[in-house]
């Protein structure tokens, strides 16, 4: 299986000399293509930092990020803009949508600034709008799309240019369950059916229970990985309440 | 504590600011600058030239009184943009528990000192500035600046200070009305609300741009075929169409080019055109309004440096003329007059105990009537139409006598003429006599002056004035001595060239006699006045209503064009930090750093360039309108295109760099 990501070693400190604070404390990891990956942990815990170094919108001290066999770390500063716009996608938590474009302009900036023509750029959309069936709002400003449609619009940005990563940021902490359940039925059907690598950090253990694996972070340094094998996503959402608990014991970041 | 809040505040405008700061600076320097320049005027030795000076008051009272309502709207403006701007930092101290009059006083606080040290560097500018404005003025009305002295005009700072003084009350009113109204919910949420976008119907944007366009070319039509002679009713069509075309223009300009552009697929869909073209689109259907008065203002600015600089043109020609003579003075001969010594110069000025120096060299002459006006003398020569417009127009006529002639040709240093008994000599500037003359050459008719048989010995008139020129043309005619005896006198006069070696004295001396005269000093015992001017007084008057249209031309065009220049920046740095999320939201989906600049110097341009872009269509339409009756040249329109490029392009490109910096701050 094609390694598309390995983290190794590394360490991030914020802070001077005397009162330095680990952010990041000697993590590794691997994630192959086509994997499905979650990162829990608690507020604090530093799963967005590591999301951040992952996707070189932040530098890491110590250690080496590789992606697609590029040692990142040593990228410079042009060459990582055109890194992260050829080789990553990116979904947040507020949507990140431009409000005066409509959803398939916004699905368009991240071609057009890939430098695209204009009848790929009609064709990619179409398509990646068909998949994550957003066809009929296409032509539609965010102001006038539920929650759900926006982040399924996101969705399709980060799609659209195929790129080797995807990082999600809490995709679903601004969304009601209903379109949730929505929007991560789509990441599933993306992950098996395109073989989209997908990382996704998460506090909400039903969200993670969509994923293949889990890492759990706490203080800086993974606690423990779950992998789902062949686990139903009831089973798999039961083992990973217990790890919650056992991380942190506490309720209101299980919920 | 609130004082050192209102304090830290106003660093942090300085900072983030600095373009409210520099308009009110630039609008206070301006202010000062104008109001001065009575004081200018003393300085440069024009007190002779009271007319000039009354006259310079007045308008610049008037001005200040217009102006500072432009003013004191456009950092009310300004104001109102920052208070929106700090809606989130006014939530927070709501929230921490002060009270909504502390508040205020902190931006009163606030407002008193920002009020205080723009007034203060100002006015600092201001003087330097109307240093040199001394220099232009004296420039302009061609005035030698012998003794350049540094002038602080006190009655000027005080005027401005009481002008902004005003102005920032205002601010500070319309700041409690504005505050006052505010919930503390809406300016915590200010950051987070985006702006509502509206979505117009794209066939009502073509229609209505069809239709703008259709009106302004019905102005521009008809101010094209009529010009100036144009009735009223003409010209306030043209003024409608033109103000509405303007206003639905900006309305539809963005929907119409928009709808336009997103066909072109390659075009739109390159980079990240489609995001700038939706800004803009955005920005300029909220502003449209705005932006139609500023195109307007930009329209006037343009136009008022155009004929400003036309008009100096004007005056530098004037200037370039020069006299034979220092002073001329006269005195119109009354028949009735008891004392006919008296109705003589020599013996008037010799009845006021009015004395030439040994260094002044002069002469007296007469001058005897016509029995005829011009137009019948020559009546021969000329055609009905020139006839016409002789009668219409005004000439000065009448006769002088060889000796007296010769001894003013002796004063201006020219050889002497001599003429036959039967011969006379002609002196006119106006073109009709001349060709008349040259008419009158080709036949052998005796020519008739006075009942009297005559050839004319000059092929073409002398274009020198035997006196410093008064208003309109003149004819003279030169006749032998003798020919004058029983002829009627009209008026006597004199001429004085001074000292080369000390003007100074002579010119106070002679223009502060004919001050005298005009105040009527001597009427109580001598009924007869003597009419006269220098030189200098000459030029001074003739280029006064100039000098008063330059000044207007400049004062105004400058406000104008620092008004909407600021609001302009105004209006896309206060856009910058509403759309910060959006730039945040483009760089994380990963627009380079190159590609967003770009971005904003695009936008900054296209917003800057469109109303400057109609103004100058207005303008150029305008002039080109009106051509006749300018006399313009390349300098001309140069030196007015730089002055709007110089004052414009800094406010853009400070602009530019402001928003650039807003962005590249955010994160």
């Amino acid at each position: 299986m094609q390694n598309i990501l390995t983290v190794d070693k590394i360490e991030k400190y914020y802070g001077n000399k005397g009162n330095v604070t680990k952010a990041i404390d000697n993590i590794s990891f691997s994630v192959n293509k086509g994997e499905f990956l979650g990162i829990m942990g608690p507020s604090g815990s530093g799963k967005t930092t590591l999301l951040n170094c992952i996707s070189t919108v932040d530098s890491i001290t110590t250690g080496k990020i590789t992606i697609n066999e590029k040692d990142i770390t040593k990228l410079k500063a042009k060459s990582l803009e055109k890194f992260r716009r050829d080789e990553l996608g990116f979904i947040f938590q507020d949507f990140n949508l431009l409000d005066m474009l409509t959803a398939y302009e916004n699905i368009a900036l991240a071609l057009t600034i890939q430098k695209r023509g204009a009848k790929e750029i009609d064709r990619l959309i179409n398509e990646v709008a068909a998949k994550l069936g957003i066809e009929a709002i296409l032509s539609q400003y965010p102001f006038q799309l539920s929650g759900g449609q926006k982040q399924r619009v996101a969705c399709a940005r980060a799609m659209v240019t195929e790129p080797s990563l995807i990082l999600a940021d809490e995709p679903t902490g601004a969304l009601d369950s209903t379109s949730s359940r929505l929007l991560l039925d789509s990441f599933e059907k993306l992950n098996q059916e395109d073989q989209s690598t997908i990382i996704m950090v998460t506090h909400d253990s039903f969200t993670a229970s969509y994923t293949n694996r889990i890492l759990f972070i706490k203080d800086g340094r993974v606690f423990n990985e779950l992998v789902r094998g062949n686990d139903t996503r009831k089973e798999f959402f039961n083992k990973i309440i217990e790890v919650v608990t056992l991380l942190g014991g506490d309720v209101s970041n299980v919920l | 504590m609130f004082s050192k809040l209102a304090l830290n505040n106003v660093k942090r405008s300085f900072k983030n600011y600095s373009i409210y700061f520099l308009t009110l600076t630039l609008a206070i320097c301006v202010f000062y600058s104008f109001n001065s320049l009575e004081d200018q005027n003393v300085m440069l030795g024009m007190n002779q030239n009271e007319d000039f000076i009354l006259n310079m008051s007045y308008f610049t009272i008037g001005m200040s009184i217009f102006v500072s309502f432009v003013l004191g709207w456009l950092i009310i403006y300004a104001n109102n943009f920052l208070i929106k701007k700090r809606k989130k930092e006014l939530g927070i101290y709501i929230s921490l528990g002060m009270s909504k009059g502390k508040i205020s006083r902190i931006l009163i606080l606030e407002t008193l000192v920002i009020g205080f040290l723009s007034l203060v560097a100002g006015i600092l500018l201001g003087i330097i500035v109307s240093q040199g404005m001394a220099v232009v003025t004296a420039n302009i009305l061609s005035a030698e600046l012998q003794d350049f002295k540094f002038v602080v005009s006190m009655g000027a700072i005080g005027k401005t200070a009481v002008y902004f003084g005003i102005i920032y009350a205002l601010v500070m009113l319309f700041n409690q009305v504005t505050i006052s109204k505010y919930k503390l919910i809406d300016l915590l949420n200010a950051a987070k609300k985006n702006e509502e976008v509206k979505v117009k119907n794209p066939f009502v944007s073509v229609l209505l741009f069809l239709v703008a366009v259709t009106l302004l070319m019905i102005s521009y039509s008809i101010f094209l075929t009529h010009g100036l002679a144009a009735d009223r009713v003409q010209l306030s069509v043209v003024a409608l169409f033109g103000g509405l075309g303007t206003l639905l223009y900006f309305f539809s300009l963005s929907n119409f080019f928009i709808q336009i552009l997103q066909k072109n697929k390659r075009f739109y869909l390159k980079d990240i055109n489609l995001f700038v073209l939706r800004q803009i689109n955005n920005k300029v259907n909220t502003n449209f309004l705005s932006m139609a008065v500023i195109s307007l203002l930009l329209f006037l600015t343009v136009t008022f440096l155009f004929i400003a600089f036309n008009v100096k043109g004007i005056i530098d020609q004037n200037a370039e003329e020069r006299s034979s003579f220092d002073v001329s003075g006269y005195i119109y001969a009354d028949g009735d007059i008891a004392s006919p010594e008296m109705a003589n110069i020599a013996g008037y000025l010799e009845a006021i105990d009015f004395e030439f120096d040994e260094s002044e060299r002069y002469a007296f002459y007469s001058e005897y009537k016509l029995d005829a006006s011009p137009e019948e003398l020559f009546t021969g020569y000329l055609s009905e139409e020139e006839k016409m417009d002789l009668e219409e127009g005004f000439m000065f006529n009448s006769i002088v006598k060889l000796s007296d002639y010769n001894s003013i040709r002796e004063l201006a240093g020219q050889k002497p003429i001599d003429l036959r008994e039967d011969e006379l000599f002609i002196i006119s500037d106006s073109g009709h006599v001349e060709g008349a003359l040259a008419e009158y050459h080709q036949g052998e008719e005796p020519f008739i002056l006075n009942g009297v048989a005559y050839s004319i010995q000059n092929r073409s008139p002398v274009k020198e004035n035997i006196a410093i020129p008064r208003t309109g043309d003149f004819l003279y005619f030169v006749v032998p001595d003798h020919a004058v005896e029983n002829m009627q006198l009209e008026s006597t006069g004199f001429n004085v060239i001074y000292d080369e070696a000390d003007p100074e004295e002579s010119e106070e001396k002679f223009s502060a006699l004919f001050v005298d005269f005009e105040e009527e000093k001597y009427s109580d015992f001598l009924p007869l006045s003597v009419s006269g001017q220098t030189w200098k007084q000459h030029l001074d008057r003739k280029n006064a209503p100039a000098a008063i249209a330059v000044f207007l031309g400049l004062f105004l065009g400058l406000i104008f064009i620092i008004t909407s220049a600021a609001v302009l920046a105004l209006q896309q740095l206060s856009d910058a930090s509403d759309s910060l999320e959006r730039y945040k939201s483009l760089k994380k989906i990963g627009v380079t750093e190159k590609l967003i600049n770009s971005a904003i110097w695009k936008q900054t341009f296209i917003y800057f360039l469109l109303p400057l872009s109609l103004a100058v269509i207005h303008t150029a339409v305008g002039i080109y309108a009106i051509r006749e009756l300018l006399n313009i040249n390349f300098q001309t329109i140069l030196t007015g295109t730089l002055l709007v490029a110089v004052i414009y392009g800094g406010y853009f490109y400070a602009t530019y760099l402001g928003v650039k910096n807003i962005v590249r701050n955010s994160n």
